[in-house]
């Protein structure tokens, strides 16, 4: 028992080395006594199962939970999420045009049955990845737009073999060698180290895909490929665990992947419940069977004051913040000036207090707290009524002029509550008398992808991985009416955008983006709101945790839980 | 040798055997054509909902949450599941599916058929509500039964203020506050010795919370059903000449008032069963249940096309069935009904 506690902490303070917690609930093993093997056990909720257990095929942050335990990426997020770390890649270059990265797999690196892990099951990933006939959920545009070769995956012809093997033997993969995988790039691309960090790039064992097919199959199939994910016998990743049990919609078993390079995790069992209902997690976090919840925006105050829960419960940053998209194609929200006047008659700070409980926070600015780039210097949308109405008079335009417009809503009581309160700021502060328009979720969806709205929203950006690219393309020209609803014009900013996207010097690339952050903002190319946070509950048992803001839904510290472990309780 | 004329109390078989052959072979007769008459039930199910799940907005690559998917991602899945042909085709497609029993792929879990997604959700669902079930005929004829019995007693108003409680309180409120009181309050009151588990499912006490839920409004309505036709049939003059016969207070309830007044329970009965074993999307929610009343409401909201058919069309054929298995009861219950 005694031995088996220090060669845990040997262990912890090796991959200390590496892992610097940001946040972490607690210290070493040491903190509290290790409870045994048979305790060490961690039932989370992630909300809803994943659709697939196939990492490549995933797309939501709940698939994300399991896919990222299962599978390794070569390169992984660091704590402080200020640049990505070694994975299953021990260490990577990039030639010095940007183009050729290459990856240097650990030698040691094993599959959960055994079976040393290959550059070949790393190209035969990505290309069951980017397979136009099966259109995984995450490929466009992180994959098909930067790798060379994958500009067409929408022009392929899917329902011809030869065109999709064509198409994938043309990608920029290769291993030279077993321990060696190359990519080559279309274009430089500064963000494509934090790319492979995203959990859907993730090795695949041809074998194992094959022998559940029943056989090799031709590359146009879309239902055999995906066969092995199926059973949780032939799910073999990676990842520091592996499934041992899946009882599908109620949870599935995580236990250690004995072969795993890292070493053995303290954590012997992860328990991933599949439970909807927040009412239902609470209670079942209330009667010990959850050890990790968060907190129903119902129960906050609950919580808040009730003298045991208060000391269990934690609030985390979340990668997104929230905003209004106005339709600068209607005049005359065209005029930067209205939209401005828009964005500086609402009181943020109320609305983080009386709606959201003081969970979100107000935020007038777009990259969020907790990654490269938050930056809260420029207050131009700051609160100021008096200024908002001088704006609309220097704009030449008359409140009644604004009356015609509505505020698209969605039909939940969440989108309802917020967006009444903005109602009622903008008639208020800004004279004005608009009505809210509530109209079912999906219909809501469609109209935006047209354009057919005046205001609408809270809309929001989360990060897929914390590099601003990802947050600037966002505002694109080329993504109006995709992810960019409102279609502002910003002059200059996809220039700007587009050379620091590409520019190999990071510092050179931050000044860009507070360039293009300024823009939107002193344009107000949308109204910002707030920052999404999580208020959660942690049973105080659960210790060695290391939560960053990236981390899955409701599932915290879940980028290191190869590090967490229970003490005795 | 003469036949004997079997009484009330004479079971089908008797019944039957009783009425010679040829009612056997009318009753064959009548359930092969009721079963030959699902066929355009369904057909026409499914039609209906084929349209209306094609003119309801949204797609289903619509993101509910995250990063929506790209317009190059959905026209490949487009592709996939054949979405890119005319309607009419994709129709036609799905019914010459159907017709070799082939419900297609889910759209929302990668590679999983329907039929393999509603063979994993409907034995827990099915588990539930067949429990439930027995729960509510025993309890639901028995207190109306009693309660009219009992008429304006005690008994009958304690009776029948319960079965008002229970049946104007919504489910969901019902299953929260059990969690509270028997999860909950029982956790902090026991020390976490004893109490029911908030949510999942086994075949243990995971079972009772939700069984009393889903079971507490159908036996509500059952009890004041029968209640009222049993006091319907209490005046009947057939009762009061068996009572005046001198039987027994059991063979007089048993024989002759249940055997009438359970008719429109039964009638009723049959759907309640149905409607059970298809799953409550508020009880499998509550009680985070992986049953396919939850998955039924998912598809909806997924826009999961295959799933949402496959659903609709288990859940018109059970309800058919349900009501052909009250018909032939009827026959059972009671002889004057006959089949034509």
């Amino acid at each position: 028992m005694h031995g088996r506690t220090s060669i845990r902490a040997v262990t912890l303070a090796m991959t200390g080395l590496f892992v610097v917690s940001a946040c972490s609930a607690g210290g070493g093993p040491s903190q509290g006594t290790l409870a045994p093997p048979e305790k060490q056990i961690l039932n989370v909720n992630d909300g809803t199962e994943p659709n697939s257990y196939d990492p490549t095929q995933q797309t939501y942050t709940y698939e994300a939970g399991v896919g990222r335990e299962v599978f390794e990426t070569l390169l992984k997020p660091n704590a402080q999420l200020t640049d990505v770390q070694p994975a299953a890649a021990e260490k990577f270059d990039i030639s010095s045009d940007g183009l050729t990265y290459t990856f240097h797999l650990r030698s040691n690196a094993q599959w959960s049955d055994g079976k040393p892990v290959t550059a070949s099951d790393w190209v035969y990933g990505f290309k069951h990845l980017l397979n136009p006939a099966l259109g995984a959920g995450y490929v466009d545009p992180f994959f098909d737009t930067t790798i060379a070769g994958g500009a067409d995956y929408g022009n392929v012809d899917v329902s011809s073999a030869s065109a999709i093997d064509n198409y994938l033997n043309g990608l920029g993969l290769s291993a030279p060698d077993d321990h060696t995988f190359v990519i080559r790039l279309a274009h430089p691309a500064a963000f494509f180290k934090w790319v492979v960090t995203l959990w859907v790039a993730a090795p695949i064992r041809k074998d194992i895909v094959e022998q559940a097919a029943g056989g090799p199959f031709p590359s146009n199939d879309t239902t055999k490929p995906v066969q092995w994910a199926n059973n949780a016998s032939t799910i073999v990743g990676n990842g520091p665990y592996k499934i041992s049990e899946i009882v599908s919609k109620d949870h599935a078993t995580l236990v250690p992947n004995t072969h795993y390079w890292g070493g053995a995790p303290h954590l012997q069992k992860i328990v991933e419940w599949f439970i909807a209902d927040a009412n239902t997690a609470y209670a079942k976090y209330l009667t010990g069977d959850l050890d990790q919840l968060t907190v129903p925006l119902t129960n906050v105050d609950v919580v808040r004051t009730d003298p045991k829960l208060s000391k269990e419960a934690q609030i985390f940053p979340r990668l997104s913040t929230f905003y209004m998209a106005i339709n600068a194609q209607r005049p005359p929200l065209d005029n930067p000036k209205v939209r401005m006047a828009f964005a500086k008659s609402i009181d943020r700070d109320k609305l983080a207090k009386q709606v959201q409980h003081g969970i979100q926070q107000a935020i007038m600015s777009y990259i969020p707290k907790g990654m490269p780039g938050y930056d809260t210097s420029d207050t131009a949308q700051s609160y100021d009524p008096a200024a908002a109405k001088k704006l609309l008079q220097d704009a030449g335009v008359n409140p009644a002029q604004l009356n015609k417009f509505t505020l698209l809503t969605r039909n939940t009581t969440r989108n309802k509550t917020i967006n009444q309160f903005l109602v009622d700021q903008w008639n208020n502060n800004l004279g004005l008398n608009l009505q809210l328009e509530v109209v079912d979720s999906k219909t809501v969806t469609s109209r935006i992808r047209k354009g057919q709205f005046d205001i609408y929203g809270p809309d929001g950006w989360g990060a897929d991985y914390p590099d601003q690219q990802d947050w600037f393309d966002v505002f694109f020209k080329g993504s109006c009416h995709t992810l960019n609803w409102g279609c502002p014009i910003l002059p200059g900013y996809d220039d700007l955008v587009t050379k620091a996207d590409s520019e190999l010097d990071q510092s050179q690339r931050n000044k860009d983006y507070a360039t293009a952050q300024r823009m939107l903002i002193d344009q107000a190319g949308v109204a910002f709101l707030y920052q999404d946070y999580e208020y959660d509950l942690i049973k105080p048992y659960v210790k060695g945790l290391t939560i960053t803001p990236d981390d899955d839904q409701s599932l915290p510290g879940n980028f290191f839980w190869h590090d967490a472990y229970i003490v005795q309780h | 040798m003469t036949a004997r004329r079997p009484g009330p109390g004479a079971s089908l078989t008797e019944r039957i055997t009783a009425a010679g052959g040829s009612r056997v072979v009318s009753l064959t007769i009548y359930v092969l054509r009721r079963l030959l008459w699902m066929i355009p039930v369904v057909f026409f199910v499914i039609v209906i909902t084929f349209v209306l799940m094609h003119l309801a907005p949204g797609s289903p690559w619509d993101r509910t949450s995250g990063r929506p998917l790209s317009p190059v991602v959905a026209e490949a899945l487009d592709k996939k599941y054949g979405l890119n042909k005319p309607v009419f085709e994709q129709f036609l497609l799905y019914v010459s599916n159907v017709v070799h029993f082939d419900f297609g792929l889910s759209y929302q879990y990668q590679g999983k058929t329907v039929t393999s997604l509603i063979g994993e959700g409907w034995p827990y669902t099915a588990t539930i509500g067949f429990l439930a079930f027995c729960l509510i005929a025993p309890f639901g004829i028995g207190l109306g039964v009693l309660a009219a019995l009992r008429q304006n007693t005690r008994l009958d108003y304690a009776l029948m203020g319960f079965a008002t409680f229970a049946a104007s309180f919504p489910n969901f409120v019902i299953g929260a506050l059990m969690v509270v009181l028997f999860s909950v309050l029982m956790y902090k009151a026991t020390g976490g010795n004893f109490y029911l588990p908030a949510g999942g499912f086994d075949l243990d006490d995971h079972l009772i919370m939700p069984v009393i839920t889903l079971a507490l409004l159908p036996i509500a309505f059952t009890a004041r059903l029968t209640r009222a036709s049993t006091l319907e049939t209490i005046r009947q003059d057939f009762v009061r000449t068996a009572w005046a016969k001198g039987l027994t207070e059991r063979l007089v309830v048993v024989r002759h008032i249940l055997k009438n007044s359970l008719i429109p329970v039964v009638t009723t009965l049959g759907p309640t069963f149905a409607i059970l074993i298809t799953g409550s999307v508020i009880v499998e929610t509550v009680f985070s249940i992986p049953g396919i009343g939850r998955a039924f409401v998912v598809a909806v909201t997924s826009r999961d096309y295959p799933m949402l058919l496959g659903t609709t069309v288990l859940f018109s054929v059970v309800i058919a069935v349900a009501n052909l298995v009250v018909d032939i009861l009827y026959v059972a219950i009671d002889p004057r009904v006959r089949v034509s």
